[in-house]
């Protein structure tokens, strides 16, 4: 009786603290959040986007009832620009069909809500790949142009120069057809547009040829980073892409690198290396250290240690284009009750790389920041999108940090991170807009000084807000209504 | 004692299981595109574990014990196998395969319950088998999502398949008592779990 008794007690106890322990509004699956689980609301409704009437019907409807639409791919921005209190969500994600593939002229069209998985299976059996992507390939083609994202690649630029033309459902149930010599004033606003413009139906992408390359993996001191990069990997022709990385190991950090290269290999043909990797290897330990890493400082030092080894170890390894732009992703998922990990990322000017790093540095430990990756991209200066946050050659830092979600904890955060921001435009850098909203309406004006113009142009294509999300509100300032 | 053991390595089974089955669901859910997809592969089980048990039943009686441990051996194939089933033809043969364990499991455990009771004097003995693997099941579903939030969905297939090896085990040891006990001991045995 007493084993029973005691059985019983057991598994009430795990329920009730499991029942506390996930009872904050993050967890609330009434609510409507994204990746950050910031600022969960209750929405309207959620629609799945499947045909092109359905949607140009759902905002006739949302116009006649005075609802504000937001559209949603894979919900990975942070900043709430994929949902609205009270409005209606467009799930694009089942809008996904590939439309057609053009193996001559290397193009693809595909519906928004298609992912760049979906894009490099279809395409990897005709030798080709994609140009310009982030790291993952497991976002809508929607989600990451409406973002103009950047990542691996540092000859193509960010990804508004890979896009050829789009369909765009404007807010008044038209749809144009928009390239850079049709309706061209819409193209570098609703490509880093943040959903504001309408809703991207389809999008034809320019491909490149699939290439197998040679990865290798070089440590360094921060110090000699700037140099060796401009000495060794810009000016190689050959080396088509590039990821650095930050030690977060408190004994080093943010003192030493490593830098990861893929150069072009003519050693061996491609077509023994592009079978498609589709599971990802060692999730479950992976998890585990990135959990320590979270943690410990033990942890942070020991999956430095670990991945400097790795990778090293791995250096001449042969991979292709296709498959060196699907990286591991599954090990970071992480939905801890209560705390979250999110992301940042500053544009810096690249001689200005190792100062900031140094003021990031000062102020993450000063303010004691829980800082569990940094990563470092290169993205080629960016003329053309309006809100473009390259406006010269730039090294992008991708900063992960472990929150609290308390009120408390998110107000520390947020004036941690504009200390940072101040640094960085303190340098004549940026930082990226996807990401929680952080950053105060006076650092975007500085960070993006075209806002002006964005908002106006915002207020010309769609005048009764239809369009609507968080970051929006947030940021429109006194520009709009 | 027999009581004893048939509890505990049900109990490892209904921890094992309990583990597994509300993720395998939802598992199971995204290798479908239509519910009636996701149907038809739980629809499977239930096939194999019908047809099997009209072959079974007559073997019943003689082959109990061997049948629980041939069902979490098989289920501890299937616990292995299945994170790295790439295909639907996989899972629906994984299924058919878990029916017949299903089948197994669930008719020699009521098959020795039965038996290592007396008609009359089973209540108490059948009580504290409910208990003890719904205690089990409970338990189990609560820790399999602690396990996915802090690992993943594969790593609790390979966990319920070690707790399936380990229920063989326990009914492998079971086994031995019977075999080195008199009848006569055995039924008095069954009395002894009571406390």
């Amino acid at each position: 009786m007493v084993k029973k008794a005691v059985a019983l007690i057991l598994l009430i106890s795990l329920r009730i603290f499991t029942y506390y322990n996930t009872s904050a509004a993050d967890q609330d699956p009434y609510l409507m959040t994204d990746y950050s689980r910031l600022h969960p609301v209750k929405v309207e409704r959620v629609v799945q986007g499947k045909e092109e009437e359905q949607l140009i019907h759902l905002l006739k409807d949302a116009r006649e009832h005075h609802l504000k639409v937001s559209i949603a791919g894979q919900r990975h921005s942070q900043g709430g620009h994929t949902y609205y209190k009270d409005g209606i969500v467009v799930d694009m994600t089942s809008y996904n069909r590939i439309l057609s593939i053009d193996p001559k002229g290397k193009k693809i069209t595909v519906q928004a809500g298609a992912t760049w998985e979906d894009i490099q299976n279809a395409v990897n059996r005709y030798g080709l790949a994609i140009r310009t992507m982030q790291s993952q390939n497991t976002f809508t083609v929607g989600g990451s142009i409406s973002v103009n994202a950047h990542g691996r690649d540092i000859r193509n630029g960010s990804m508004i120069k890979s896009v050829e033309s789009f369909r765009l459902l404007m807010a008044d149930g038209e749809i144009k057809q928009v390239s850079r010599s049709e309706n061209a004033e819409l193209f570098p606003l609703a490509l880093g547009g943040y959903g504001l413009f309408g809703i991207i139906l389809d999008v034809t992408l320019l491909l490149d040829d699939d290439e197998l390359y040679s990865s290798t993996t070089e440590t360094m001191p921060t110090v000699d980073y700037v140099h060796y990069f401009l000495a060794k990997v810009r000016t190689d022709p050959d080396i088509r892409m590039h990821i650095a990385r930050l030690s977060v190991a408190p004994d080093r950090f943010l003192t030493k690198m490593f830098a990861k290269n893929y150069t072009l290999d003519r050693t061996e043909p491609l077509e023994e290396h592009n079978k498609l990797i589709i599971r990802e290897p060692l999730v479950a330990p992976g998890k585990l250290l990135f959990q320590f890493n979270r943690s410990f400082d033990w942890g942070k030092s020991l999956i430095w240690d670990l991945q400097t080894k790795y990778f090293t170890e791995q250096s001449g390894e042969l991979i292709s284009r296709n498959n060196a732009m699907r990286a591991a992703w599954q090990f970071m998922e992480y939905d801890e009750p209560g705390s979250s990990d999110l992301l940042q990322e500053y544009f810096i000017p690249v001689q200005e790389f190792e100062s900031f790093v140094k003021a990031m540095g000062t102020i993450v430990q000063a303010e004691n920041l829980n800082l569990l990756n940094v990563t470092v991209r290169f993205v080629n200066q960016d003329d053309e999108a309006v809100l473009s946050y390259a406006k010269e050659d730039m090294f992008a830092l991708v900063c992960l940090f472990n929150v609290p979600l308390s009120s408390k904890g998110q107000k520390h955060m947020e004036q941690s991170v504009q200390q940072i921001i101040d640094a960085a435009i303190k340098r004549g850098g940026t930082y990226y807009l996807p990401y929680a909203g952080y950053p105060s309406l006076m650092q975007f004006q500085k960070a993006y000084p075209n806002y002006k113009l964005f908002f106006q142009e915002k207020l010309k294509y769609d005048p009764g807000g239809l369009f609507m999300n968080t970051f929006y509100e947030q940021y429109k300032g006194g520009q709009a209504g | 004692m027999n009581m004893k053991w048939l509890i505990r390595s049900q109990s490892i089974v209904t921890l094992a299981a309990g583990m597994i089955y509300p993720y395998y669901l939802l598992f199971l859910k995204n290798l479908g595109n239509s519910y009636s997809k996701y149907g038809l592969a739980f629809a499977v089980f239930t096939i194999s574990s019908a047809l099997v048990s009209q072959w079974l039943g007559p073997r019943l009686d003689r082959s109990s014990t061997s049948l629980l441990i041939v069902s979490s051996l098989g289920m501890m194939g299937a616990m292995i196998a299945f994170p790295w089933v790439m295909s639907y033809g996989w899972v629906l043969i994984l299924q058919l395969l878990m029916g017949t364990c299903n089948a197994m499991q669930k008719m020699s455990e009521r098959q020795l319950l039965a038996d290592y009771t007396q008609p009359g004097e089973r209540g108490i003995a059948i009580g504290s088998y409910h208990f003890w693997t719904t205690v089990a099941s409970g338990l189990a579903v609560v820790l399999g999502g602690y396990l996915i939030d802090w690992l993943t969905i594969n790593v609790l297939f390979y966990i319920s398949a070690l707790l399936y090896g380990a229920s063989a085990m326990a009914v492998w040891r079971m086994r031995k008592r019977v075999a080195m006990t008199p009848i006569t001991e055995t039924n008095n045995g069954s009395v002894a779990i009571r406390g």
